[in-house]
């Protein structure tokens, strides 16, 4: 008897498809996908029943910490008449005008270099006094981006260094903290969707943890009050009618 | 697919070339596709945050405080919202690094007609009307509302029926036919409009809520209440500071006052 020969069959998987296959979905997150900026703080948001989307340009985040601390992202048209770059700029000029306005005796003053810095960042958040220093940072590039990251996340061991925007409790029309400088320079932008959006309301953005007690955001509120910026939205994530 | 079939046309002749199958192996294409992949799925944010608008008074102090308009007290309802403290003591008490939302209301006057502190300056301890509730969500099988949701909904009922009446008319296709989108935009339209003046309808009883909170309150407690607001069809509704009696009633509820 003869043995039973198996045919020998050949192992060659046809990967065609499965590249195909891949190649859409690679397509489909590069088209749909938004990269996550990068944020001084970690926070999660509170659901709410609510189901008005979040702007995508032309808005201000406010960024609050649970121990109050504050970054500002500014987010300007994608056209380049009203860029991110250019509105920056112009917002350092103006919130440095208001703040020297007030601080007669210690004014700032920013190079070109320093201001053009700014332009670059996403968000910011260190007080006026030391903005010209943290500036400094980030003209130098890659390697003063890992300090400035230090710097904000409090790991630098340097005490002088603080992160966030100062606001205060104690504040009038006359004595503003430094927060609602940045947010009156803000609301003077040239971008006039940005300030129509900020007029009524959905141009200001209020990003907390749920867990952060309601005297900070008592306060944040407090300070937009003030300004008579009476209109904001607070972000929140997405929450069943039922539950 | 992977493969290019060389079939030569000639015949017969004498160096004829073997048929060969020329096969392109696509694994590390493929690979290489799939780390891309992870990377941009992992890099992407799908869920867009929501957000909740919000409109406050300006702090202008008010000179001429007669034209204040002031919420009559068979109107007013008073919550109070405030973080779960440890016993006997104002320390709060979070749970798995979470702080525990606590809820109190009163309606009318704090204190009712006779007022928590009497003439005598002493506190009366029977006159607190303090009253504790919860964050609850209506139940998932009748649907009936419970915690602070069921007394708003108590309060605002006159609203809430003549919404519930639109809303049928609304799928009943009382607004317009709900058939193409268009007619869908025009009728939520129209209803958003007719609800609105419902919400405003001066003549039906409805209550003015005051949303009260001590300092230790979370930040997610306040989107609770203020979601709330938005469920029940509230139109009037304000942020307010704590008054001193609010303080104390909600310290004589705790019974942190010495009787």
């Amino acid at each position: 008897m003869g043995r039973v020969k198996i045919a020998k069959k050949s192992t060659f998987i046809d990967m065609t498809a499965m590249s195909d296959v891949t190649v859409l979905l690679l397509t489909f997150f590069m088209l749909t996908s938004t990269f996550l900026s990068k944020e001084p703080t970690t926070v999660i948001t509170p659901p709410s029943v609510s189901e008005d989307k979040v702007q995508e340009t032309n808005y201000v985040q406010v960024l609050v910490s649970p121990k109050g601390q504050i970054w500002l992202t500014m987010n300007n048209d994608t056209s380049a008449d009203y860029s991110n770059e250019k509105m920056k700029m112009a917002l350092l000029d103006k919130v440095t005008e208001i703040y020297n306005e007030q601080h007669k005796n210690k004014p700032v003053k920013f190079t070109d270099q320093q201001k053009y810095a700014f332009s670059k960042l996403g968000s910011f958040g260190v007080p006026m006094s030391q903005m010209g220093e943290f500036l400094n940072l980030a003209i130098k590039g890659q390697e003063g981006q890992t300090d400035m990251d230090k710097w904000l996340d409090g790991t630098d061991n340097n005490p002088n260094h603080i992160s966030g925007i100062p606001i205060s409790k104690e504040q009038d029309e006359n004595h503003l903290s430094e927060f609602q400088m940045w947010m009156k320079a803000m609301r003077q932008t040239d971008n006039p969707k940005l300030a129509e959006k900020i007029k009524d309301g959905s141009g200001v953005a209020i990003k907390a943890d749920q867990n952060t007690s309601f005297e900070v955001i008592h306060t944040v509120m407090d300070n937009l009050q003030t300004i008579r910026m009476n209109k904001f939205t607070f972000l929140t994530a997405l929450k069943g009618a039922s539950e | 697919m992977a493969e290019i079939q060389q079939n030569d046309a000639g015949g017969g002749k004498k160096g004829r070339q073997k048929k060969m199958a020329i096969r392109v192996d696509f694994t590390p294409m493929v690979d290489m596709n799939m780390l891309l992949i992870t990377f941009f799925m992992l890099c992407t944010t799908m869920i867009k945050s929501q957000t909740l608008t919000i409109a406050l008074p300006t702090n202008e102090k008010i000179e001429n405080k007669e034209n204040l308009n002031q919420a009559s007290a068979e109107d007013a309802v008073t919550i109070i919202l405030d973080a779960k403290r440890k016993a006997g003591s104002s320390e709060v008490d979070s749970v798995n690094g979470k702080v525990v939302p606590v809820v109190y209301y009163y309606e009318g006057k704090p204190g009712g007609d006779e007022g928590i502190i009497g003439a005598d300056g002493k506190i009366h301890h029977e006159n607190n009307n303090l009253k504790e509730s919860a964050f609850l969500s209506s139940d998932a099988k009748t649907g009936t509302a419970r915690g602070i949701r069921e007394l708003i909904q108590k309060r605002n009922k006159a609203v809430l029926e003549k919404i519930t009446e639109l809303k049928k008319k609304y799928e009943n296709g009382g607004f317009g036919s709900l058939e193409t989108k268009e007619g869908r935009e025009k009728a939520q339209e129209a209803y958003n409009k007719a609800a609105s003046e419902i919400r405003r309808d001066s003549t039906l009883a409805k209550p003015v809520i005051i949303i009260k909170s001590t300092p230790n309150a979370s930040y997610e407690s306040l989107i609770n209440v203020l979601d709330e607001m938005q469920i029940n069809q509230i139109a009037k509704y304000q942020i307010d500071n704590m008054t001193q009696i609010d303080s104390v009633m909600v310290l004589d509820y705790r019974g942190m006052l010495n009787k």
